[in-house]
């Protein structure tokens, strides 16, 4: 998997447990006990009430797509191999938002509102990335 | 600005070089040329300037810590003059971010004269070498480049959400891109001035869905200056000033991935605080100079700035009320869709026209008899909304 030329996430130490959850194909957010608000992506401290003492939880993997494109033309140069491709923003149950790609669908299937669920890619030794599916396949 | 600022400052001149692709122009070039340009519009001793702001340019970043560290103050003559050189960048945004720096720095009395200045060369750099860097600005290393993002599918996100809540039609959103060439037509600076039509765009490559390739803004050179006084000052000079009325922005987020409002992000609350600092509503505005760089970000301001009904805007454009000769002109250099994108330049571009326009110097496109102007802008990832209302008159 040594071949792998896309850009891999730059984790930062806060992060880290995160990427550690996805290769073990779990989708996982910060929780902040104080004011109850659900993060994602990870932060140093709660950007509500700047609480350091944030809890990892377990996502249900579940939610729908907010938005979405497909790539046709003129990506990123290690992503001319990958035309085209679907990049979205899935809202999960737990209220937070991310970026990801689109898989195991045709493209032009996708649609905003979509419910889709977590799977994992593990692109490298040391990385997962978390991709989304349609729910109903 | 608020209101107890009304009107206290304005722009005095205005200098601005083509948008294109111009290999053999050097970018200090564009830079001085638009300086020099601005300040002998504006009347004033070149030595009275005494604040230089630049705007951050992406194509090469020695030519970016040559405009921080005080080359153009050299270049212009102001050594022993100028107080201070400051760069302020807020990517798209920086337009009126240097317009509320300078206009901070002349109220307070720490700057009698300002001037702000920019340069780019983003449309002789090579293709891929600029869909590489487009694929980190405002995008984050962690969170969204392993997925292949870019500006263009930043953009087509906001699009697709923006078109699947109010239901504006692909057709909605290309007249858009008709209705800023109209203005480009007339526009020698422009880029693109030959006539581009519905169908144009339409049948043009889609290159990120929903994005039509014509619905893509163009990389180009260019270069566009200002110069801010106090209206005091103003008063003495042979010119129009053009007076900040009032201002307001917001951030809304820097990661897209992180936006839960992208059909309508912060225009609202920008505009309510512009108006209310100027005294005046969308009502009294002759021209909405909107930062376009995609065809949604005009439709998405003309409706929660309150121009239009939510999901009215793409009905209104394909009208072609905001043509020349239309009820609202908008965005009347042709954006950066037709004038094309100089990266912080554009927005930058879109400001000094909002300025031409009420100075009475728009030539074949002036929009006759403007009073007030809206003017807007957004930076990165359409990470912020600003809103500024100008005048030839303060209400
Ligand atoms: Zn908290």
């Amino acid at each position: 998997m040594s071949g792998y030329k896309k850009p891999l996430p730059e984790v930062t130490p806060w992060s880290q447990p995160f990427w550690s959850a996805a290769k073990e194909h779990r989708l996982v957010f910060q929780h902040c006990p104080s004011c109850e608000l659900n993060i994602l992506y990870p932060k140093l401290f709660c950007p509500n009430c700047y609480s350091s003492d944030l809890q990892w939880m377990d996502a249900s993997g579940r939610g729908e797509v907010y938005t979405f494109s497909v790539i046709h033309l003129h990506p990123p140069s290690p992503f001319r191999d990958s035309l085209p491709y679907v990049v979205a923003i899935v809202q999960l149950d737990e209220g937070v938002q991310l970026m990801t790609n689109i898989v195991r669908c045709a493209p032009e299937d996708v649609k905003c509102g979509m419910s889709v669920v977590a799977e994992f890619d593990d692109v490298t030794d040391d990385f997962t990335l978390v991709n989304f599916r349609p729910a109903a396949m | 600005m608020d209101k107890s600022h009304r009107g206290e400052v304005a722009i005095v001149g205005i200098g601005e070089v083509p948008s294109g692709v111009y290999p053999d122009r050097p970018c200090l070039q564009s830079a001085l040329e638009s300086a020099r340009d601005a300040i002998k519009d504006s009347g004033l001793p070149h030595d009275e300037i005494d604040v230089v702001i630049p705007a951050g340019t992406f194509y090469d970043p020695w030519y970016n810590t040559n405009m921080i560290f005080s080359q153009l103050v050299e270049e212009l003559g102001l050594t022993g003059k100028a107080k201070m050189n400051l760069q302020v960048v807020a990517g798209g945004a920086s337009s009126s971010a240097m317009m509320e720096t300078a206009a901070g720095l002349v109220v307070t009395g720490k700057a009698r004269a300002v001037l702000c200045v920019h340069a780019e060369k983003w449309g002789s750099m090579p293709n891929q070498e600029m869909y590489d860097k487009l694929a980190t600005f405002g995008i984050s290393p962690e969170w969204e480049a392993p997925y292949g993002l870019n500006m263009n599918a930043v953009a087509a996100l906001i699009t697709q959400r923006y078109a699947f809540e109010t239901g504006t039609t692909t057709e909605q959103l290309a007249s858009v891109c008709v209705a800023l060439r109209k203005w480009a037509e007339l526009n020698p600076n422009a880029m693109y001035q030959k006539p581009l039509t519905l169908e144009d765009v339409l049948r043009s490559k889609l290159v990120t869905s929903p994005l039509h390739a014509f619905e893509c803004n163009r990389l180009a050179d260019g270069g566009s200056a200002f110069v801010v006084t106090s209206a005091e000052r103003a008063k003495s000079l042979d010119t129009v000033p053009v007076y900040l009325l009032g201002s307001g922005s917001v951030v809304t987020h820097y990661a897209i991935s992180q936006e839960t409002d992208m059909s309508r992000f912060g225009y609202t609350q920008a505009a309510d605080e512009a108006f209310e600092a100027a005294g005046l509503g969308p009502e009294d505005i002759d021209i909405a100079e909107i930062y376009d760089s995609y065809p949604v970000f005009n439709l998405i301001a003309l409706e929660q700035i309150g121009f239009c009904k939510r999901g009215e805007a793409g009905q209104f454009v394909m009208e072609g009320h905001t043509w020349p000769g239309g009820s609202l002109p908008m965005t009347t250099n042709g954006g950066m869709l037709s004038q094309g994108h100089t990266g912080t330049g554009g927005g930058i571009a879109v400001l000094v026209e909002a300025a031409r326009q009420l100075m009475g110097k728009g030539g074949k496109r002036q929009v006759e008899g403007a009073r007030f102007c809206v003017e807007t802008a957004t930076g990165g990832t359409y990470m912020d909304a600003h809103v500024s209302v100008f005048g030839r008159e303060v209400p």
